[in-house]
């Protein structure tokens, strides 16, 4: 904990964690970049350097990077939401269903779904706060019941298709030069960083994720503040399954099975703890890139290629990235303790 | 309020469930499809009993469907190597206490969270196992399903060897001390090393503990088919985690036994069939099954706390 | 029965222990002999906990010997002076909750590996016994979440006994204990001198050090300043060598006159709290004392008017109007400021800097819409730090790199930037260093020079006689004496013993 002396200024920035993620992450592209990067047989350029690959990173990260922007306030409060990605799920069904059995217009459907995210995160946020459960059972109960009524709702077999081209531009088609979904993901991005780094709400779920108690003592709301978080990650999570209905032209039961685990893993990697108080919005937008380049990079790679194993590998190369980022926000404890070792006695 | 408060209850609602179902649909109670059930469920009661010793030490293991799958394939290959099963069990078991011992070095030895340290082994693992296995099944030689035995003395072998070490936790848990000091770990790991327990020592052998017995149920799991999948473990920790919640076990550590988790998994696992005997589309069976979780944890919030 | 010329039994040379900043102890001497009861006396913050903790293991002394009947000891652990025959009765009980007493008395005795088979029915025989032997009234097959504080202690006093050590120590055995309790007590330990064991016994009451120790050492600031046998030393004697100066000239003379009334409680209650009918006032510019003893309420009466747990009988009034709190964040709104007990887990969020903590309690003023202000934090924080001469490095410096007496300065200037109509303290300066004690004892002159309404908790009984205007004693939660500033420590102590004069 350096961060007292004024002097050490260039040293804070430099050691910060998000410039070391930052390091790696353009170690990472120049890599695959360089390794990746190969031309046919018919002189074309194919692989991890061509725009439309990086395009395609992007495109592809927008639903598990909202997810971990969600999950970002909510493990600051040293929470968890593991039901965000069945959330995905039945909000994508939601809106399908409301489209096309309900009649209603898209813009209506899309803002009831929204709707609809932010009631379940209520739901969660409730039980959370109201009757003070934990939230790796809470939710872990969401996560079942959400998926459960998603695949409820269908009969586990009706998808929604044939959405109108309008719609599709904002998961398919470019605006301003970027996917069009890039700009959704940019702006809900910008909206969580005022909301964790520039107001007294983030200011809050950092005390309460270091010490509730001591939250609650300095008078703050901390049911009320810990329930937004909650309600907040319901609401991120029903844009992520609208842009994923738009991205696959597709709403089914099962969308978004599984991104909780990457988007916690990505939030993790960003340097928050999962024990609360300290992390960035930053942080958790370089995880994300860090594993979206990491992913694509590896199936871009000819020995990967070869071994048909794009995404294991990658499964793999996150798993450890992660442990390695956890020890690494160890390593200062562990030092300092050796250090303290030889005085004792 | 009873000690016994939450076992007690869900035994109840299992009660509920049972008697409703012999009223509405007696059809529930054929032998043979409730053996199958339960056989089915056996391998997932083994995996219970640990988590139960996890969740106590105030930890949690999200790595066991993979531990389970990786050594589900380890015994798979051993005994489609003509290995007999009297060396093939000791091999699996081998390679779970050897995850296991990994997952609590990391939690125990460097103090890091279990829930992001086994998130990550789960990744790697299930990724690990995919890349060597391919998503390839593997065959067994037909001296293997069943114990190479008529398919009920199977089942019934299954059943009883998955009682038994529920009796065996269950009595060690509350009768040898080691037991008891998982339970003083996971109250006050504070307290616990005043009273003079080591607890790291602890949650290192209970995460071993784990891995032995999700090896030990990975048998129980490849001697019921003529093959083994790769993805036989997937979900089964959220399943198992289900159970022991449901049972009473408190995810804040300290509380909880083996019982109750038993009633817990019953209940679970009653769910589906149940859903087809009354003719209910059995898309609902997860909706359900999270309401349940659901409402156990809100029976927690409600009752009344002291301090 | 005193064994004046048996060996020691322990000796204690030259601990050394720190803390980061703070010095715990700086270089202590120490002798327990076998068949003795030797007091362990000092104030708040003196090295006593730290002391225990170093004789049980629990924390490893930065320097100095220990030596266990002559045989010198290295490197001790919980088990290993649990083997060694050193048990120890913490003033928190250090139970499981959600064990029962016989599980719990079990554990604590239980020597031997891990896969021992244990026989509940005779361990549950003997807990049975160990109760009735400590006077508890209570079956051993309850769970201790179901036990209240004072059937606690008593388990814990039973596990002690139940392992037979050759050292006994007990930390404030008796603070939440009733008489009765106490007496029982009291045989038992003088039974475990008879029987030869060595007791060392810490408590803040002297009678009892009078009626019950052979020996008596004082620690003040972390320093051992004389072991003395108790026949020999008197009551004055002791005080003095505690506190190491003249009481009178520590504390600053009260300048103000009591202006208006600011808060006024008739029959306040909380049964959740187990706070029941208290009934007094406070005018501004006035300091009222809060004594008792340890589990007598104060703190719960505390909470109550912060709105931690909200009164469920009785009226409250603020200025006249009357107030209902039902979450400390109405209770900041309404203009009462709660300075808590535990500063490290209530009064300071450690992890944050300085700057947050202090506007933690204002974000709505400092921060209108929510939208955070960096430099008007930090100016605020800045002359919070120049006001109450906090030492640090900077308004960026983390809690936790603070000394005791800097963390609660911090957490008061959180309290003071509210601007509060009542201010209430609790233990303002429980393990703060002699100066910042007494910087903090002039704020708060000041402060209520300045118009606020104080209400001090307090243990130390001279800082309650020497700070308040009026002291209000608590027992058994609720209020049971009134009496002016400046009255006797002894009747202070009869109110809040309820021994009737």
């Amino acid at each position: 904990m350096n961060q007292n002396s004024p002097s050490a200024g260039w040293k804070s920035v430099v050691l910060r964690y998000e410039t070391l993620l930052l390091a790696v992450l353009v170690v990472e592209w120049f890599f695959f970049y360089h390794y990746g990067t190969t031309v046919n047989r018919k002189g074309v350029v194919v692989g991890f350097g061509t725009l439309d690959r990086q395009f395609d990173i992007l495109r592809h990260s927008c639903e598990i990077g909202l997810l971990a922007l969600a999950l970002t306030p909510v493990i600051l409060t040293a929470g968890i939401d593991l039901s965000v990605g069945s959330l995905l799920g039945l909000c994508a069904i939601i809106f399908g269903k409301l489209w096309r059995e309900g009649g209603l217009e898209l813009p209506l459907a899309a803002v009831l779904t929204l709707l609809a995210g932010a009631l379940a995160g209520g739901l969660n946020a409730g039980l959370i706060t109201r009757l003070r459960l934990p939230p790796l059972i809470v939710t872990l109960g969401t996560y079942s019941l959400f998926r459960g009524l998603a695949e409820a709702l269908t009969h586990g077999a009706v998808t929604y298709t044939d959405f109108p081209a309008e719609f599709l531009f904002f998961g398919q088609e470019r605006w301003l030069g970027l996917p069009t979904q890039a700009w959704l993901f940019l702006l809900a991005a910008i909206a969580v960083w005022v909301l964790v780094h520039r107001t007294t709400f983030g200011r809050s779920f950092r005390a309460i994720g270091f010490s509730p108690e001591g939250a609650r003592y300095a008078g703050l709301p901390v049911g009320h503040r810990t329930g937004l978080v909650y309600v907040l990650a319901g609401l991120i999570a029903a844009l992520a399954a609208l842009i994923y209905t738009a991205r696959l032209g597709q709403a089914k039961a099962d969308a978004g099975t599984g991104y909780e685990l990457f988007a916690i893993t990505a939030v993790v990697l960003g340097g928050t703890s999962i024990f609360g108080g300290r992390g960035s919005v930053s942080g958790t937008l370089l995880g994300v890139a860090a594993i979206a380049v990491l992913k694509n990079g590896l199936a871009c790679l000819p020995v990967v290629i070869r071994m048909n194993a794009a995404e294991e590998m990658s499964g793999m190369f996150t798993g450890a990235l992660l442990l390695l980022a956890l020890a690494g926000s160890i390593l200062p404890n562990i030092l300092s303790t050796l250090r303290l070792r030889p005085q004792a006695g | 309020m009873n000690r016994y408060f939450r076992e007690i209850s869900v035994t109840i609602a299992l009660g509920l469930v049972l008697l409703a179902m012999a009223v509405l649909a007696p059809g529930f109670f054929q032998p043979q499809p409730l053996l199958s059930l339960v056989t089915r469920e056996a391998p997932t009661l083994v995996v219970a009993c640990g988590m139960v010793l996890v969740i106590i030490s105030r930890q949690i293991d999200i790595s066991v469907g993979s531990q389970f799958s990786v050594c589900s394939i380890c015994a798979g290959l051993l005994a489609a190597r003509g290995w007999p099963l009297m060396l093939v069990v000791p091999a699996s078991v081998a390679v779970g206490a050897l995850l296991g011992a990994g997952n609590g070095l990391l939690v125990a030895g460097l103090g890091l969270p279990s829930i992001v340290v086994t998130l990550a082994t789960m990744v790697i693992l299930r990724q690990g196992l995919n890349l060597v296995q391919q998503g390839a099944f593997v065959n067994l030689p037909d001296n293997v399903q069943w114990f190479g035995l008529s398919q009920a003395v199977g089942q019934w072998t299954l059943v009883a060897a998955a009682l038994v070490l529920l009796v065996a936790f269950g009595l060690a848990m509350r009768r040898i001390a080691a037991g008891r000091w998982v339970y003083a770990v996971g109250a006050d790991a504070e307290a616990a090393r005043l009273a003079g327990i080591r607890p790291q020592l602890v949650t290192f052998l209970v995460f071993v503990l784990m891995g032995i017995l999700a090896g030990l149920a990975a048998t129980m799991n490849i001697v019921q088919s003529p093959q083994v999948q790769p993805m036989a473990g997937a979900g089964l920790e959220l399943k198992v985690i289900a159970a022991v919640v449901v049972g009473g076990v408190a995810i804040s550590g300290g509380g909880g036994n083996v019982w109750g988790a038993f009633a817990g998994l019953l209940l679970l696992a009653c769910v589906s069939p149940a859903l087809t005997h009354l003719h209910i589309e059995a898309y609902w069976e997860k909706a359900i099954q999270g309401a349940i979780i659901l409402l156990a944890v809100v029976a927690d919030g409600l009752r009344p706390r002291k301090n | 029965m005193r064994h004046e010329t048996a060996a020691p039994l322990l000796t204690l040379a030259g601990i050394k222990k720190s803390y980061g900043a703070v010095r715990a102890l700086q270089g202590v001497d120490f002798e327990l002999r076998a068949g003795e009861v030797h007091a362990l006396l000092g104030e708040n913050g003196a090295g006593k906990s730290t002391l225990i903790n170093v004789i049980t293991g629990a924390r490893t002394p930065d320097a100095g010997t220990m030596t266990l009947a002559g045989r010198p000891l290295g490197e001790l652990t919980p088990a290993v002076t649990r083997a060694l025959g050193i048990a120890c009765v913490h003033q928190q009980p250090a139970l499981f909750a959600d064990l029962t007493v016989a599980e719990n008395i079990g554990l604590r005795l239980e020597g031997g590996g891990p896969w021992r088979w244990v026989d509940w029915r005779r361990r549950g025989q003997e807990a049975e016994q160990l109760l009735r032997r400590v006077g508890a009234d209570f079956p051993a097959n309850r769970t201790v979440r179901e036990l209240s504080m004072p059937e606690q202690q008593l388990v814990e006093i039973a596990c002690v006994l139940g392992s037979g050590a050759r050292i006994i120590i007990m930390d404030e055995p008796t603070a939440s204990l009733t008489h009765r309790e106490q007496a029982r007590l009291f045989t038992v330990v003088r039974e475990l001198r008879a029987a030869g064991t060595g007791v060392i016994y810490i408590s803040h009451r002297l009678e009892e050090i009078f009626s019950l120790a052979d020996r008596v050492t004082v620690l003040r600031d972390g320093e051992s300043v004389g072991t003395q046998a108790v026949r020999d030393i008197t009551e004055a004697g002791l005080i003095k060598l505690m506190v190491g100066r003249e009481v009178a000239q520590l504390y600053p003379p009260a300048e103000s006159a009591p202006g208006e009334t600011v808060l006024e409680l008739k029959g306040v209650g909380c049964r959740r709290a187990g706070v029941r009918d208290v009934s007094f006032a406070v005018r501004a510019g006035e300091i009222f004392g809060l004594a008792g003893l340890v589990g007598a309420g104060r703190t719960e009466l505390a909470r109550t008017l912060f709105g931690l747990t909200p009164a469920d009988a009785g009226e409250i009034f603020l200025q006249g109007a009357r107030i209902h709190p039902r979450s400390a964040s109405e209770a900041v709104a309404l203009g009462v400021a709660y300075v808590p007990e535990d500063r490290r887990r209530h009064g300071v969020v450690l992890e944050m800097p300085i700057a947050h903590n202090v506007t933690m309690a204002i974000h709505p003023r400092v921060f209108p819409g929510a939208w955070l202000r960096f430099g008007a934090e930090e100016g605020l924080a800045c002359q919070a730090i120049r006001d109450l001469a906090v030492k640090c490095s900077g308004p960026d410096a983390p809690g936790s790199s603070l000394s005791g007496g800097n963390q609660q300065k911090v957490s008061l200037a959180r309290w003071l930037a509210t601007k509060p109509k009542l201010l209430i303290l609790d233990e303002p300066t429980q393990g703060v260093d002699v100066g910042a004690k007494s910087e903090i004892h002039r704020i708060i002159r000041r402060l209520a020079k300045e118009g606020l309404a104080v209400i001090m908790i307090s243990s130390d009984l001279p800082e309650v006689l020497g700070m308040s205007d009026r002291i209000g004693v608590m027992r058994g939660g609720t209020l049971s004496a009134i009496l002016p500033g400046g009255s006797d420590p002894h009747t202070v102590m009869a109110a809040a013993l309820g021994q009737a004069k």
